[in-house]
């Protein structure tokens, strides 16, 4: 059995909570994420499913050393990433990517989309620059997106090209796996549609493995292998994507799966009756 | 399999076409010229720099000669301006008056942008502890005085001349551009695209200077506009009281000193520098203010 | 039975520099006392403005109702006067809004924000006011709630600053609350809370809803009746059993098979049917129908691209406006 592409173990971000005048002290911690643990095999989702204040996108953030992890190891492509020295880190950074939420604050207003697209294959000095600009016009319509537009900039697209051009962004470097931030949180339904079977081919063609992190459990059930279920900081559930859907074994995941609404009448009225059955499992909102 | 390789291959819907199309500096400028009061301060002082760059050259009369049976006129075809005490011409002293004047306005300024940009995204990009004591740092400075300072800063340098009043008309006055600077720096951070730059591995320097300051561009094209009319009146003021420009170049500070004794028989020769002076300060408000408007992120269009 | 609110042909537009945005085009509904109407659609499709014009909440300019009615029981609202609409707002007619963040004044304490409809709608003095106050709080589900009327509202959570904003729309038993989007910016668990405790109040005081959203699940927990807009018109409106499982529209049905399944075991392998193509400009939109651009089933020289299909009755209470329904498209194909 060869080892996962990704290996998390006990991860924990916890913030100082500082006071003080001139001197601060440390009074407290914010435990961000406390204790976390996951594997993703090589070409594979698992899905970091969480409301928000769980910690998943800190977990995301801490995996790719983003955020630096108080306590813990990711082991990335048999290496360790949280001892790894900056100029390692930023070979290593080559490979694992990520996609953002919020397709309005993903892109620099000041950059053109071609600009944008190619920042990272510059910043690494990938071939020359012709050759960068031809890969550039590839990876656009790679994503669905005319090439001929790199020209431009973000604010002239909609919240849906955007996130293709944050997405074609990801892929520059080739990436083994790419850490999906909610990625279509902020799109409407049927643009939704179009960037999730956007991803999931992407997976199939080019053997990516992603890190899928989503409040919609809907969405999460469709893109993952394995589901990892956050509250609090910490991994409450996880397991195979059928088995936690089908039969949960945490109350938390219970009274989440209760409360997703879903187009369905009928089988909405029966999870009213076992929402209130489990309200004592969620902390009062 | 490399990405590139299977470009067209991943068949998927469209993305289409863009939604919008016009560049951000353009929507501002239609946004500025919305503002006749913007618009007519923008012009007036585009008018008042010409006039001190041209007039001299064109001038007919030595602004430095003296012709005192020429003395005291009052303004006429020949000398719009009038002539002061030594029979020269106010129209073309004026004039030169303001390169120097509008120079050092220009100079200090760029001053206080380099040092308060420097300082402030410095502060706001490392943040943490070095922030911390900057800002400290800074809190003590904002209580000095500028004027005061600034002639303190030129009796130490001893000598004063244009590049003289530039320092020391900068050195007490780039506070507020570093906080503001900060702030902007500090806001900008949290921006998806810059964890996106970060995560790609972009050196700390690039994304200062790619992704962090071009954003900060409005702001600091405002901020021209807001210190200028300060660094003007410094000057003025400091000329004034005959601690600037020394003859035989003069200043509108300087000027207005000039036309100081004649005031009560001879008004003109202090009155056009001080409206030249309080003219262009005008308009500089007026210009920030129109620009704040035509920048206002909050009504652009996302 | 009687219907609370009439909305006929209304049409809203936007007077802008780059031209007339026909936010809202031709909408016709109607809302029965003490029920839900749930309005769905994505974003731009004129949901929102179908709301605030009802409570003439939109800045006008650049905004104007260009025609169209709005009786609520039997009053024409379009033609009041702002002082009357004044007396309207917040009494018969009470408002929710998407955001609980920015719907609370920070600088008052929610007693405060409480007592003030009161008094000014009811005319309530200083004590009762304040009784009336934390029953009210207590109703929405706020634990202690004598004791929060003196708080302010960054002491709350999402979810319960929510609960407050709701609290003040019910204050003066209005007849008709508009909730645009309540719970979209709330987690999961927490918009559940919430949309159960609004049809708890909803049938507590018998009052009528309108529940404006973008989710699909959303309406089909909490509506009776569902309209689907699209650019700027009602597409098809039914019974919300009716339109979940018997949807006629073409875009209804596109919708519905864009959403991931929670259910769906298969889900992971299945491709999700997106909807090609974006809803159409409203400053100019197309003059036959304005979904025909992205429909499956508009053929060559179909009616759909010369002429607009209008709202017609299908089925009892199962209204649709398109030229090729599901229920006549066996025949077609057959």
């Amino acid at each position: 059995m060869t080892e996962p592409l990704l290996s998390v173990t006990d991860l924990k971000v916890h913030f100082p909570i500082r006071r003080g005048l001139l001197l601060d002290r440390t009074v407290d911690h914010v435990k961000a994420v406390d204790g976390v643990s996951f594997e993703i095999p090589e070409g594979q989702t698992l899905g970091l499913v969480g409301e928000s204040g769980s910690g998943k996108s800190t977990t995301a953030y801490a995996t790719l050393q983003l955020v630096r992890p108080t306590h813990g190891s990711v082991r990335f492509a048999g290496r360790e990433l949280t001892t790894l020295r900056r100029e390692e880190l930023r070979r290593v950074r080559r490979d694992i990517q990520i996609v953002f939420q919020d397709p309005y604050a993903s892109l620099n207003p000041r950059m053109t989309v071609g600009r944008i697209v190619g920042e990272p294959l510059q910043t690494h000095s990938v071939g020359s620059r012709r050759s960068r600009r031809a890969a550039v016009a590839d990876l656009l319509e790679l994503v669905g997106f005319d090439p001929s537009y790199t020209n431009r900039y973000p604010h002239e697209f909609s919240g849906g090209q955007r996130q293709r051009i944050g997405i074609a962004r990801a892929l520059a470097l080739n990436p083994k796996l790419i850490v999906c931030d909610e990625p279509v949180s902020a799109l409407d339904v049927s643009i939704q549609a179009q960037i999730l079977n956007l991803l999931k081919d992407l997976q199939r063609d080019l053997g990516l493995t992603y890190l899928f992190i989503a409040h919609d459990l809907a969405v999460v059930r469709g893109m993952s292998d394995t589901i990892a279920v956050m509250h609090d900081g910490k991994i409450v559930e996880q397991g195979p994507a059928d088995a936690v859907y089908t039969s949960p074994q945490s109350d938390y995941t219970r009274a989440l799966l209760a409360a997703v609404p879903v187009p369905d009448p009928e089988r909405m009225r029966a999870r009213k009756a076992e929402r209130l059955r489990l309200r004592p499992a969620l902390s009062q909102a | 399999m490399s990405a590139t390789q299977i470009a067209g291959r991943v068949a998927g819907v469209d993305a289409g076409a863009p939604i919008r199309q016009s560049s951000l500096w353009q929507d501002a400028w239609r946004r500025y010229l919305r503002n006749r009061g913007a618009v007519a301060a923008g012009i007036l002082f585009l008018l008042i720099v010409v006039w001190c760059i041209v007039a001299p050259i064109v001038s007919p009369h030595d602004p430095n000669r003296i012709e005192f049976p020429d003395a005291y006129q009052g303004p006429s075809w020949s000398h719009p301006f009038g002539t002061d005490q030594f029979g020269r011409d106010l129209f073309t002293r004026a004039a030169l008056g303001g390169r120097i004047s509008i120079g050092i306005g220009f100079g200090a300024t760029l001053a206080i942008l380099l040092i308060g940009v420097a300082y402030g995204a410095i502060s706001g990009f490392v943040g943490g502890k070095l922030d911390n004591a900057l800002m400290r740092f800074l809190d003590a400075l904002y209580g000095l005085p500028y004027l005061p300072f600034a002639i303190l800063a030129l009796a130490i340098i001893g000598t004063v001349n244009f590049w003289t009043m530039v320092v020391a008309l900068s050195v007490a006055s780039w506070f507020i551009t570093a906080r503001v600077v900060r702030g902007q720096i500090m806001t900008l951070k949290e921006n998806d695209y810059v964890r996106a730059a970060y995560a790609v591995g972009v050196r700390w320097y690039m994304i200062l200077g790619r992704h962090l300051l071009p954003n900060t561009l409005g702001v600091l094209v405002i901020t021209i506009f807001l210190e200028l009319p300060g660094v003007i009146l410094g000057e003025a003021f400091l000329s004034f009281l005959g601690l600037g420009i020394n003859p035989p170049d003069a200043s509108w500070g300087s000027m207005a000193q000039d036309g100081r004794d004649a005031y009560r028989a001879h008004p003109h020769i202090i009155i056009i520098p001080s409206l030249a002076i309080a003219t262009l300060v005008l308009c500089a408000n007026f210009i920030a203010d129109g620009l704040r408007d035509a920048l206002d992120p909050r009504t652009k269009e996302t | 039975m009687g219907r609370l609110l009439e909305v006929e042909d209304l049409r809203t537009h936007f007077f802008t520099r780059a031209g007339v945005v026909r936010a809202v085009d031709g909408v016709d509904f109607s809302v029965e006392k003490g029920k839900t109407l749930g309005i769905v659609g994505e974003s731009g499709c004129g949901k929102s403005v179908t709301a605030l014009s009802i409570m003439r909440l939109l800045p006008t300019p650049p905004a104007r109702i260009v025609s169209g009615s709005i009786r609520f029981d039997g009053r024409e609202l379009t033609t009041l006067s702002e002082r009357e609409l004044e007396d309207v707002r917040g009494r018969e007619v009470a408002m929710v809004f998407q955001d609980p963040m920015t719907a609370l004044n920070p600088t008052l304490t929610i007693g405060t924000q409480i007592i003030e409809v009161l008094r000014r709608h009811l005319g309530l003095d200083d004590r009762t006011a304040r009784r009336r106050a934390a029953e009210l709080l207590d109703e929405v589900g706020i634990p202690r709630a004598r004791e929060r009327l003196d708080d302010y509202p960054h002491h709350f959570s999402g979810g319960m600053r929510q609960r407050v904003v709701i609290a003040i729309a019910i204050a003066c038993e209005p007849r008709l609350l508009i909730a645009d989007e309540p719970t979209t910016a709330l987690d999961v668990t927490v918009q559940a809370q919430v949309l159960d405790l609004l049809d708890d109040l909803r049938r507590e005081h018998e009052m009528a809803m309108i529940l404006i959203t973008h989710n699909m699940g959303v309406v089909a927990e909490s509506a009776d009746d569902v309209a689907v807009m699209y650019a700027g018109q009602i597409v098809e409106q039914a019974p919300a059993h009716e339109l979940f499982h018997r949807p006629e529209h073409p875009y209804t049905e596109a919708l519905l098979a864009a959403l991931p399944d929670l259910d769906d075991s298969d889900a992971r392998s299945r491709r999700l049917t997106a909807i090609p193509g974006r809803p159409p400009d409203l400053i100019d939109p197309p003059q036959a129908c304005r979904f025909a651009a992205r429909c499956p089933y508009a053929g060559c020289g179909d009616s759909c691209a010369l002429e607009p299909p209008a709202l017609r009755e299908l089925r009892p209470d199962h209204r649709v406006r398109t030229a090729h329904p599901a229920s006549e498209r066996e025949a077609v194909t057959a």
